[in-house]
């Protein structure tokens, strides 16, 4: 029988002690800085090396690029991007391998839509989506050592 | 005399206490269950084959998803077996953070174990003292990798972040806290005579069944069998830590709760050692070429996940993916014994022996 | 006939019906406060209005009858299990002013013990007819559990009856206030009849009726909309009702303790009423539930052996001089 008063006096004196529920609608949930979050992607700064959708486990990424306006200049820049939501599993992958750092994690959490076309991200919408961008990112850092 | 009738009842692949999408084709007589049959599958999505077309880097967030309540160590088979074809070196820091996390993730997972367990026999407050704490190591891998649940964190070669500023002496806290804060889970639960009485003495695996099932994790060591991996086969470092193996008499169901309960105990032992001996300086990735290209060859590593041995085969040709991967799932193997275990209890004991042997169908079904 | 023998019942049904609304509410507060949660807080202030917002929802479903249930026994179940929780109100003496008694019957107990009794046919019935696995399941365990635990039930409250020489409430009331409180004297029949009165209430640990983990929500797993609601509404008013039985039978009702008799009598009955129902919550957010088999046993080795002893016992002190006046 002690064993059973025993857990409820943990019980009554759990009910005195600070909840530890969230207010998540109402108050948003800060994130720490390395939450992998939806993308940001700034195309000024993407050369078009397809590495993000090569290294993409689900393939989400597709992007095309076009020749540079400039004729002086060599390379290629971006024409469209996309991301489509429905199969990205935001892994980090794709900011890793960026040399430039045109795709870079934020920490927005909230890709409830009503439908599915609209997870369907483009350029536009992910370079607009340039708030909580994560700073301490990987590729900034020296790449791993080797060949 | 009074005619009766057996009857088949589906138990699930919806039900509560299920524990994902298993269903239980059950005859039963009354409430005894007089034939059973798992049915598996459901959330079968093919993870080896698919990997088949993926490079080494890109398998490592599927194996998130085998068994999602312990993605580090599956992150972490998958990396050890290419790593030992491929013969790299890790850095110690690298070393160090992995075990750190691995056994900050066995007890997430025993936890959540926990939790449910109990709802399972029909308490429900323990669920939610398991997930608060479960809740704070969440969080703590949430800073460290980005995420709650899929964390992507290992790669071959070594781990993709440092430690965050901070971060050890939040793990190290959480391990002193953890620690005492089983006391109050024993308070509640252990002693507790309704508690008690619908463990002790059911659900009883024997030493025969649990090596001819080839069982593993708790599931072979309530029977008093010593067997863990991480002393066994030591991989990563943990010949370097001082930890015990907490073993069962009689294989019911009250000493696998003892055994979990006390492996949550000796892995935040483990956390706190390596926190201490944690490297100073150093990277956090080894000398790894820029595309994983495996030599030709097989390998076979297995490791102490919470559930028990998870292995990877990896038969390599040479290329930048792998020509197969098997995983060995320690929740298929161990859930191969409920079949017998089941058969002659009741609905009730069914549940609680179910929930007993903790399987994730994520990584049953692969 | 007087006019208020029409209009009392109503209030008393509006009063029931306000008290399970908020004892929903409160049970879930509490359940919530022990579970470190805050409980419901969206519907209105402190979500205050949170069960009267479910109990509308319920109101406005969709009535649905599994086609291949039986139809006049589907609803005809919760109506069963329904009407003898609220009728047993109608003995409950709240307090010894008269327009707060209803009737006051000579076999008041009795009445109780024997009409609270029907619910559990309903509940083999709402089982039954479901024609549903789990339902039949749920209903075996209640008419099983129902029928064990009847019998250290009212065993138990023999000893009471012995010491008041009264089936009725009202009268054994009064002499708890003459003598002492039931629950010192009758200190085994009170733990006999709390446990049995739990299991009576199909409450945890012994919810094994509507085990959530095991049937997903045993005999009322097929009901929807208002026949639910009748059904949990039957079972907070078994709360309701439990409860002022206890206070009645062990608690001197609405006798003021320590001579404290500035605070009206209705007043000490709501709170001894309260203590009661608070114990129920906290027992529910504590114990795991014990298997059908274990329910039995406890029941029947246990509990009843008890229950006599605790008869036995009052019948020999009764005769004891001096301790007689307290049995």
């Amino acid at each position: 029988m002690l064993g059973l008063f025993k857990g409820m006096g943990i019980t009554l004196k759990n009910m005195t002690k600070p909840k530890v529920t969230l207010g998540y609608p109402h108050e948003p949930i800060k994130m720490p800085d390395r939450f992998r979050g939806i993308q940001h992607f700034d195309p000024e700064k993407c050369i078009v090396c397809n590495q993000c959708a090569r290294i993409c486990p689900t393939n989400c990424i597709s992007l095309t690029g076009k020749k540079h306006p400039d004729p002086n200049k060599r390379g290629k820049i971006i024409n469209t991007y996309d991301i489509n939501f429905e199969i990205c599993i935001l892994c980090d992958l794709c900011t890793e391998v960026c040399p430039t750092e045109a795709i870079i994690m934020t920490n927005r959490y909230e890709l409830a839509t009503y439908s599915r076309e609209a997870l369907l991200k483009d350029m536009k919408w992910l370079h607009a989506n340039d708030q909580m961008i994560r700073q301490d990112n990987i590729s900034s850092k020296p790449k791993r050592g080797g060949k | 005399m009074l005619r009766t009738e057996e009857m088949v009842l589906n138990l699930g692949p919806q039900h509560p206490s299920m524990h994902g999408v298993l269903r239980l084709v059950v005859k039963i007589d009354g409430e005894i269950i007089r034939e059973i049959e798992p049915v598996v599958g459901y959330l079968h999505r093919g993870t080896e084959k698919l990997a088949e077309d993926l490079n080494y880097t890109q398998i490592i967030p599927y194996t998130d998803r085998l068994d999602y309540l312990s993605s580090m160590t599956n992150n972490y088979v998958v990396c050890h077996a290419t790593e030992t074809l491929m013969g790299l070196e890790i850095p110690e820091k690298a070393e160090y953070l992995r075990v750190i996390v691995m056994e900050m993730n066995r007890v997430a997972s025993h936890l959540l174990w926990l939790g449910t367990f109990l709802l399972d026999v029909g308490a429900l407050t323990p669920f939610l003292y398991c997930f608060r704490d479960r809740e704070q190591i969440l969080s703590m891998f949430n800073e460290l990798c980005g995420a709650r649940l899929t964390y992507n964190y290992m790669r071959v070669g070594g781990v993709k972040w440092d430690a965050p500023a901070g971060w050890l002496d939040k793990v190290k806290n959480f391990a002193d806290y953890m620690i005492n804060e089983i006391q109050n889970y024993h308070e509640l639960i252990s002693g507790n005579e309704i508690f008690l009485q619908r463990t002790k003495g059911i659900g009883v695996i024997t030493k025969e069944m649990a090596l001819s099932y080839s069982l593993s994790g708790a599931n072979i060591r309530c029977t008093g069998i010593d067997w863990d991996l991480r002393k066994k086969q030591p991989y990563s470092v943990y010949d370097r830590f001082d930890f015990k193996v907490p073993l069962g008499k009689t294989g019911d169901l009250l000493d696998k709760y003892h055994c979990r309960m006390d492996e949550m105990v000796e892995a935040m032992k483990i956390v706190k050692q390596a926190v201490e001996g944690f490297p100073e300086g150093g990277a956090t990735m080894g000398k790894v070429p820029r595309v994983l290209r495996v030599p030709e060859g097989e390998v076979y590593v297995g490791v102490e996940s919470p559930r028990g041995e998870l292995g990877c085969h990896i038969v390599s040709k040479g290329k930048d993916k792998p020509w197969r991967i098997k995983f060995r799932r320690p929740s298929f193997y161990n859930l191969q014994v409920a079949k017998e275990l089941l058969v002659g209890q009741n609905i009730a004991n069914l549940v609680a022996i179910l929930g007993s042997i903790d399987i994730v169908l994520g990584e049953v079904d692969g | 006939m007087d006019w208020y023998i029409f209009v009392y019942p109503v209030i008393l049904l509006a009063i029931v019906l306000v008290f399970v609304m908020y004892a929903i509410y409160f049970e879930r507060k509490v359940i919530g406060w022990i579970q470190l949660r805050k409980g419901p807080t969206e519907t209105g202030p402190k979500g205050l209005f949170q069960s009267a917002a479910d109990v509308f929802k319920l109101l406005i479903k969709e009535d649905i009858i599994p086609s291949k249930a039986d139809r006049p026994l589907f609803k005809l179940a919760p109506i069963l299990a329904y009407v003898p929780a609220f009728s047993v109100l109608a003995v409950i003496p709240f307090t010894d002013a008269p327009y707060l008694k209803f009737s006051n019957v000579a076999v008041g107990l009795m009445y109780y013990l024997a009409l609270s009794s029907i619910t559990v046919m309903g509940v083999l019935l709402g089982g039954w007819a479901s024609n549903n696995k789990y339902s039949l399941l749920g209903g075996m365990r209640a008419g099983a559990q129902m029928i064990s635990y009847e019998i250290p039930l009212v065993l138990s409250v023999v000893g009471v009856v012995m010491s008041a020489g009264s089936l009725n409430l009202t009268e054994i009331v009064e002499t708890q206030i003459a003598g002492a409180w039931n629950v010192f004297p009758q200190f085994l029949g009170f733990v006999v009849f709390i446990i049995a009165a739990i299991a009576e209430l199909n409450r945890t640990p012994f919810d094994l009726p509507e085990a959530e983990s095991e049937l997903v929500a045993g005999y009322h797993t097929e009901y929807t909309g208002f026949r639910f609601a009748f059904f949990m509404l039957a079972e907070y008013t078994y709360v309701f009702a439990m409860a002022s039985l206890i206070t009645i039978l062990f608690f001197g009702g609405w006798d003021a303790p320590f001579g404290l008799t500035f605070i009206p009598p209705l007043v000490w009955f709501i709170l001894k009423f309260c203590c009661f129902v608070f114990l129920l919550f906290w027992l529910r957010a504590t114990f795991p539930r014990l298997r059908g088999d274990q329910l039995m046993e406890f029941a029947w080795k246990g509990l009843l052996p008890l229950a006599i002893i605790n008869i036995f016992v009052s019948a020999l002190l009764k005769e004891v001089p001096f301790l007689s006046q307290y049995f």
